[in-house]
């Protein structure tokens, strides 16, 4: 019994039990996951890369995206800048594994393969890692609940996760992350990023959620911005058109759809 | 007498005003700053340095620190290991905004049709077998072979950007720690500019500390032999500690800072300053022991009245040959000239005022047995030997001098000129020796740069890019040239497949350029290209990596560059600091040709006033040419280069030299107008005032002495230099000038002293 007892004492101390709504800091953190994520999705984004002194680059793309079983796929076309239009990607987001990547460069009539294991990577030369863009995997981190702050106006829960081994840091390239949920509706406002030697390194602000699915009560944010507080780069990711569902079906997510 | 009157009368204002005024202008050097950034020696309005400057604004490159690893094999696992700890310690640090090694490197290569970008080293091998595999890998990778692993790998190099405002002591000593932290076998050497620069002013500091005192202990000595008594040690020396307070002082008060060349300004000061007081003490010793009956107050206003004009000609040509030095194009220069000149001038109102002030205060000292006519000191001899030669074959002389200046001036012609900013270090420095290794195992130490403006990706740029590569490679001196054609090339070679028509090929789309680019960032990071391209892909850096920095190699790379630059249609522009070092070549020569020309003239100008005589113009300037054509013959066959330090070799000897001429002309005129012949003039001239010159020109050479131990090479070839031609102007004064007066008899020698 008495084991028992300090068995669950140490249990407690280590999910740090809400005292509020007696949620575990995981279990917010895969509600904030839940609430954002929909089976198939189509949408056209602008993404800008800004440098510390303001010169920026723009890349517009189209999308769709679609779950089949435990992979999401992705096929992307480039629609600006003139030079890179027309160019496509296609992403196998595989849930516990690496994943897939191609491309299709037009100019050159091939398409190429992109061998990608390291998360902590920019995403397409902007301050967005990959990692940033993906959904992590729950079981590399540990959760832990801050105490409750209130971003742009709204009271929210802070998750702090940190990824269980240092291999999983390194790949990251991050030590810690700490996530701004909100209490009532459990979508992410902000996270801060902290690079491995736990000093503040990005900070990304999530605004102008909708509903985008009312029937499942799912929520997208049009607008994502990263600032990197090491080198003052930023990136700026909208979500310029949004629509729920695909038409594409399995066989067009395959290399051989992506060069049509 | 009005001026020794005025001398004895405010004896004590003159004493205690030298000393507040020195005081006053000394208590600036607590202010005083180092500058060791060699750049500083290249005026900024030079065209390559705008350029280079413009190019480091841009691409914001601060120098990097270069650690070099050298072991048998560096593929070793136990080196590997130590290089991936030391990269991963000194990536977290603060200091350090950017690192390169065999683990950051890049790798851009394709794998089944797939580009894959890894660091160079992307796993530490456990087998010999795995080492061959990376092995072989390095050595297909144009990023880290022969860039930062050597084609022997016997070294390795990891290269460490600094952080914004980190200063070259935290950074060196970041860099230390991390290094004591992973300990290991390898032998490690330190380069690159903030090295260079730290050991720079570790040796400024160490010159100071070592040369000055010894140069001063040595003075004490000379004058002490020379004088045997303590007034002839303790008033040159004085004047020669309050010169060196104001020079100093000067430096911080005007607002500059002290450089390598700044070491010069005490040890001139030392070599200088006490010049003038050595003929006053020299002057009052004569007198006291020939003439047993004069007052102490007499003799020090026979001195003062005898020596005020010869004194204040010396000094005066001194300082117009020394601002020979304001016509140099390198502002360190300047400044020692300024300097130096202001130094010298204060010197002289000391041994004008000063010395004869404090002499008043003093009692007759003992007769100095060197002027009895039974003991003749060893100088006395030689001088007299001198005296005996001259006289007897003159035209002989002026034959040997004539061909002498003939064969001297030949050598002349081989004169060559050094820019390269490493050899002002001896051999066995430790930045020679990282140097030397950086040129024969990394392509270069110094980099040559061609910015390009336009659009980046459009083909016609990226392949203009691609030319110069391929153009210098093999040139002689040029280890590496590399661009983002090179990374774009690589990535051509990682896509497509040999036989391919895009394999190894800059495309000849913009569109496919532009794709290129974008995958590469789909799996590259975005710093990569950070150094060779600009953000929005409008200005680009060919860099050219040279490992042979002598002003001949440089000459013909520089004449191949603008040659192929020629054909380029779009805005580009050359720098790079191989580029701004021969530029600083070319005006060193030009600096030092004005300077000789400006001095020469502007102190026979003077002479020529002083003796109101052109011929007295003519005949004063002959030492000085001379010592001027021995010493760059000596130069020519000799092998020693022009360079930075040597270059202001002419106006420092000429300002100096010329005083030997001027004593030894004013006194032969006194004995002229005094009755005695020709040859008894010269005998008399000689033993008397021979005797000041000669103390004074080995007073300046063993103050020059010093510089041998100085701790860079250049300085030290200053030092011999200088006592060269010092001695050559010595020699010619006492003999060519009496030769010439000999023979040629020219009338203005007849004048009486007005």
């Amino acid at each position: 019994m008495k084991k028992l007892l300090i068995l669950t004492g140490l249990l407690l101390s280590v999910i740090g039990i809400n005292a509020q709504s007696n949620l575990t800091a995981r279990q917010i953190a895969e509600k904030a996951k839940d609430i954002s994520e929909v089976d198939a999705l189509e949408m056209v984004s602008t993404l800008t890369i800004i440098d510390a002194k303001g010169r920026e680059r723009v890349r517009k793309t189209s999308s769709a995206s679609k779950k089949f079983g435990q992979q999401t796929k992705t096929l992307m076309k480039f629609l600006a800048p003139a030079d890179v239009k027309g160019t496509g990607m296609l992403i196998y987001d595989n849930e516990e594994s690496n994943d897939d990547m191609w491309i299709y460069m037009p100019a050159l009539r091939k398409t190429r393969r992109i061998v990608s294991s390291d998360k902590a990577k920019s995403f397409m030369g902007s301050e967005f890692s990959n990692s940033d863009m993906s959904v992590p995997s729950m079981n590399d981190f540990n959760y832990e609940l801050g105490s409750n702050q209130m971003v742009d106006g709204e009271e929210c829960y802070s998750v702090i996760s940190t990824p269980i081994n240092e291999d999983i840091a390194d790949e990251n390239g991050s030590a810690k992350r700490v996530v701004y949920i909100t209490t009532d509706k459990f979508l992410t406002l902000k996270q801060e990023i902290y690079d491995l030697d736990e000093d503040l390194w990005k900070v990304m602000a999530y605004s102008g959620y909708y509903v985008i699915d009312t029937a499942n009560d799912k929520y997208m944010a049009k607008k994502m911005e990263v600032k990197n507080v090491q080198n003052d780069r930023r990136s700026v990711m909208t979500m310029d058109k949004i629509q729920l569902g695909s038409s594409l079906k399995e066989e067009h997510f395959t290399t051989s759809y992506l060069e049509k | 007498m009005k001026l020794a009157n005025f001398i004895e009368r405010f004896k004590l204002w003159i004493i205690l005003g030298s000393l507040a005024f020195t005081v006053a202008i000394g208590v600036a050097l607590k202010d005083a700053e180092v500058d060791s950034n060699l750049k500083n020696f290249i005026p900024k309005e030079l065209p390559s340095r705008i350029n280079s400057d413009r190019m480091e604004e841009i691409f914001g490159a601060s120098d990097p620190v270069m650690i070099l690893l050298k072991s048998d094999d560096v593929l070793n696992r136990e080196t590997l290991l130590r290089i991936k700890r030391i990269t991963k310690s000194l990536n977290r640090k603060d200091e350090v905004s950017k690192m390169a090694s065999l683990f950051t490197s890049k790798d851009i290569k394709g794998i089944d049709g797939a580009m894959v970008v890894d660091p160079a080293v992307k796993r530490i091998p456990k087998t010999d077998e795995q080492k061959e595999v990376l092995r072989n890998t390095l050595k297909q990778n144009t990023f880290a072979y022969g860039m930062i692993v050597s084609e022997n790998f016997k070294y390795t190099g990891i290269v460490v950007t600094p952080a914004k405002s980190i200063d070259d002591q935290q950074l060196t000593s970041v860099v230390e720690s991390a290094l004591e932290e992973f300990p290991g076998e390898e032998e490690v050497l330190y380069g690159g500019v903030p090295y260079i620069r730290k050991f720079i002013e570790q040796d400024i500091n160490k010159d100071f500390g070592m040369l000055m005192p010894i140069a001063l202990l040595i003075m004490l000595f000379f004058l002490y032999f020379s004088f045997r008594e303590k007034r002839g040690v303790l008033l040159p020396f004085s004047v020669v500690i309050l010169s060196i307070v104001i020079a100093m002082g000067l430096i911080p008060l005007i607002g500059w800072k002290v450089t390598m060349l700044s070491v010069l300004a005490p040890i001139m000061m030392i070599a200088i300053a006490n010049n003038y007081g050595i003929h006053y003490i020299a002057r009052y010793q004569e007198l006291n022991a020939k003439h047993p009956n004069m007052s102490m107050s007499d003799i020090v206003k026979n001195t003062i009245t005898h020596l005020k004009a010869p004194t204040l000609m010396a000094g005066l040509t001194t300082v117009v040959g020394i601002l020979g030095l304001l016509s140099h194009i390198m502002k360190p220069a300047r400044q020692l000239g300024v300097v130096a000149a202001l130094g010298v001038v204060f010197a002289l109102l000391l041994s004008m005022f000063f010395i004869p002030a404090f002499l008043f205060y003093l009692k007759k000292g003992k007769p100095i047995a060197s002027f009895s006519e039974d003991k003749k000191s060893f100088l006395a001899t030689v001088l007299n030997g001198i005296a005996d030669f001259v006289v007897k074959a003159p035209k002989t002389i002026l034959i040997v001098t004539a061909v002498l200046a003939l064969v001297a001036g030949m050598g002349i012609f081989s004169i060559k000129v050094d820019s390269d900013s490493a050899n002002m270090f001896p051999a066995d420095h430790p930045v020679k020796i990282s140097t030397n290794v950086i040129n024969e195992e990394f392509g270069g130490s110094l980099n040559m740069n061609i910015m390009v403006e336009g659009d980046i990706k459009d083909p016609v740029i990226m392949k203009a890019m691609e030319q110069v590569e391929l153009e210098l490679d093999g040139f002689k001196g040029v280890g590496d040239v590399f661009s983002i054609a090179t990374a774009l090339k690589e990535m051509s070679k990682a896509i497509n497949e040999p036989g391919d028509p895009f394999y190894n090929k800059i495309p000849d789309s913009r569109e496919a350029i532009a794709q290129y680019l974008e995958l590469y960032s789909m799996n590259g990071d975005p710093e990569d290209f950070e150094q060779m391209v600009d953000f929005d892909f409008t200005k680009a850096i060919v860099t050219i990596r040279v490992s042979d920095a002598s002003q001949e190699t440089t000459k013909a790379i520089v004449a191949k560059v603008e040659e192929i630059i020629k054909g380029f249609q779009f805005d580009n522009s050359v720098g790079g600091y191989l580029l701004m070092q021969y530029d600083l070549a070319r005006f060193i020569v030009q600096g030092q040709t004005n300077s000789l020309i400006f001095a020469v003239l502007a102190i026979a100008i003077m002479i020529g006033i002083i003796f109101c005589s052109f011929w007295a113009a003519f005949i004063g300037s002959i030492p000085l040419l001379m010592a001027d054509l021995l010493l760059f013959g000596t130069m020519g066959y000799a092998g020693i280069k022009l360079d930075t330090s040597t270059a202001m070799l002419s106006s420092i000897m000429i300002g100096i030299g010329v005083d030997y001429t001027i004593h030894f002309m004013h006194r032969y005129r006194h004995q002229l107008s005094s009755g005695n012949t020709a040859a008894e003039a010269v005998r008399i001239t000689l033993n008397s005032t021979g005797r000041g010159i000669v103390l004074n020109a080995f007073s300046v050479m063993i103050g020059f002495c010093v510089l041998f131990i100085s701790a860079f090479l250049s300085l030290k070839l200053f030092g011999f230099l200088i006592i060269f031609s010092i001695l050559s102007c010595l020699l010619s004064a006492i003999i060519i000038i009496p030769a010439l007066a000999l023979v040629f008899k020219p009338k203005f020698f007849n004048k009486s002293n007005a």
